[in-house]
């Protein structure tokens, strides 16, 4: 069974440190505390400053005594990040882990791995490789992946598209169109449906 | 310690230390130090004594108040006050009027009017709070004591005070410490540790290595968690949560310490505790300690038993299979084997089973190897302050 008393004091702790850290842990409905959205600030001075990266939480039932699961629902170019599933390779979310940590405080070590990659024990090979061969280039690609993903307009476009991509139209127009509609779902559901 | 080891006789010590608050109503005897031992020497005043001792079996009422006075030999005149209502006077009257006699002896039996002030007593009344009469008390009102803020110091009896003063300020040492044990927060359940729901959480389990306040349900459950994502044992499970210090046993307490010594002081008497227990695992010498001589428990060879017959400890039976195998096909033939060795001692096999439920296979086994010891069986619920 989750402590969901802690949890409960996390959160409190962590919306009263809001302004100082800008992570922000929010549950995913009012159901459960076991399922929560953290939200964590891009580093100043990275490729990813700007951007604002959304980590889908999991709370095992032995919580805390044994790690959250996170996952980058926001896409993240990063070698410790997979580019695919959002997976993090972070040894205090796994082996290392400990009780007296948090949810605030593994989210800050997530935003600490942002902004130092460890290319030597990667998650997304492709990404290591890049880093360590073409440095100019991941930075470049990083930089990107930040403006098309993680830039406050188009925070939770993948869920939108993928919503629109279920209603049966093809992803490719669903994305531009939402984009054209400035992410608002209905607008560009109205487009696709007249065009 | 909070408590004062009971103690067999039956003397008051609140009136020995000058003050009692239920005066004559007391249940124990109002003698004083001095006396106390004297008085079994002194018989040259036992006449009179042994004589209400004799009356007060024919009504009860007395006889409190006479084997009080049995204990306590009083002078004359006071003795057959106490006692006239029931007693033809043997010697004739009081001094004073019935009345006035009657209100001394409301408020302390058993004194003599000596014109030492050592000798008397000082007011209960003052002592407990605040004196009714006042200024017109006709007792010795005692000095204030800075530790308890009662008057409760005797002027004239200086070794009481010492006793009283040093009493009073490890008392008030401990409450603080007390105190400040109250805000004391777990870092794992992120509780006040003292202000936990159920009592038995109430406690906090001091790591032997670091200085990292937990309550004991938390730090045990961090260390008996199955490690399973990757978890090491040795150096995730065993290690404080947040310096990562390696602690091989948890000690409970009620208190949390401030200094070095003081922590010293509860491991120690927690060590001493757990040191008057027998061994469940040794079980008088027909059992297996996995923790060996370095067990903290109590190791009794009983005579007769497998170490006092054979000089070693038994052999131990293999690790606990879970789910028991069904199909005898599948059992491993050293299984038969020792259950065929040990067949007369099924029945402390199957008991122990569920003593041990507690401790994991692999953690018996990994401290068997490291030689290493904790205190985390079975019997570790043993509080340090009851």
């Amino acid at each position: 069974m989750v402590d969901f008393a802690r949890v409960q004091k996390e959160l409190q702790e962590c919306s009263r440190d809001i302004e100082r850290s800008g992570i922000k842990v929010i549950p995913k409905s009012e159901a459960t505390l076991a399922r929560l959205i953290g939200t964590i600030p891009g580093p100043v001075g990275t490729p990813y400053e700007g951007g604002t990266f959304q980590i889908d939480i999991a709370l095992p039932d032995a919580y805390p005594f044994e790690p959250p699961k996170m996952q980058f629902t926001t896409k993240v170019w990063h070698p410790n990040i997979s580019s695919q599933s959002g997976a993090i390779c972070l040894d205090i979310l796994k082996d290392q882990w400990s009780p007296a940590l948090t949810l605030k405080t593994a989210l800050l070590s997530v935003q600490a791995l942002l902004s130092a990659p460890q290319p030597d024990d990667p998650q997304d090979a492709v990404v290591a490789q890049q880093y360590l061969k073409d440095y100019q280039t991941f930075v470049g690609t990083a930089r990107y992946w930040t403006e098309t993903f993680a830039k406050k307009s188009s925070l939770g476009i993948v869920e939108k598209v993928q919503k629109l991509v279920e209603m049966g139209f093809p992803e490719a127009q669903a994305r531009s169109t939402l984009e054209a509609a400035g992410g608002d779902e209905n607008l560009a559901l109205e487009k696709l449906c007249s065009g | 310690m909070f408590f004062k080891p009971y103690t067999e006789s039956k003397i008051c010590t609140f009136y020995q230390k000058g003050a009692c608050a239920f005066g004559s109503r007391c249940r124990y005897e109002h003698v004083k130090a001095s006396r106390a031992q004297s008085s079994g020497s002194s018989s040259s005043t036992n006449s009179q004594p042994s004589l209400a001792v004799d009356s007060a079996s024919l009504a009860l009422p007395v006889r409190t108040l006479a084997s009080r006075v049995s204990l306590a030999p009083l002078s004359l005149s006071e003795l057959s006050a106490s006692s006239s209502p029931f007693l033809p006077p043997s010697k004739p009257a009081w001094n004073g009027s019935l009345e006035d006699d009657y209100e001394n002896d409301e408020v302390n039996v058993g004194e003599t009017w000596s014109t030492r002030p050592e000798d008397r007593a000082i007011c209960s009344f003052a002592a407990a709070g605040s004196c009714p009469r006042g200024e017109k008390c006709p007792h010795i009102h005692g000095d204030l004591c800075p530790s308890c803020g009662k008057h409760c110091l005797h002027p004239y009896r200086p070794l009481e005070r010492e006793e009283h003063m040093k009493t009073c300020e490890e008392k008030q040492k401990q409450l603080e410490a007390l105190k400040r044990s109250q805000e004391i927060e777990c870092s794992v359940c992120l509780e006040r540790v003292l202000s936990k729901p159920t009592v038995a959480e109430r406690k906090f389990g001091i790591l032997s290595e670091c200085d990292h306040p937990f309550c004991i349900s938390c730090i045990r459950n961090w260390r008996s968690s199955s490690p399973t994502s990757g978890m090491d044992v040795n150096s995730a499970l065993r290690a404080c949560p947040i310096c990562r210090k390696l602690s091989y046993f948890v000690i409970p307490s009620v208190i949390w310490y401030n200094s070095k010594e003081e922590k010293q002081e509860i491991v120690e008497s927690y060590k001493a505790r757990l040191r008057s227990i027998d061994c469940k695992h040794f079980d008088f010498g027909n059992g297996n300690c996995p923790f060996g001589t370095s067990c903290f428990y109590k190791h009794t060879v009983k005579p007769g038993s497998y170490v006092w017959k054979f000089h070693r400890p038994p052999p131990r039976r293999p690790p606990p299979r879970r789910p028991p195998p069904r199909r005898y096909d599948i059992v491993p033939m050293d299984v038969i084997i020792h259950m065929f060795e040990h067949l007369e001692e099924l029945d402390d096999y199957m008991f122990e089973d569920l003593e041990n439920e507690d401790l994991n296979p692999w953690e018996r086994e990994l401290l068997m190897h490291m030689g290493l010891d904790t205190s985390d069986s079975s019997e570790d619920e043993i509080d340090l302050w009851p």
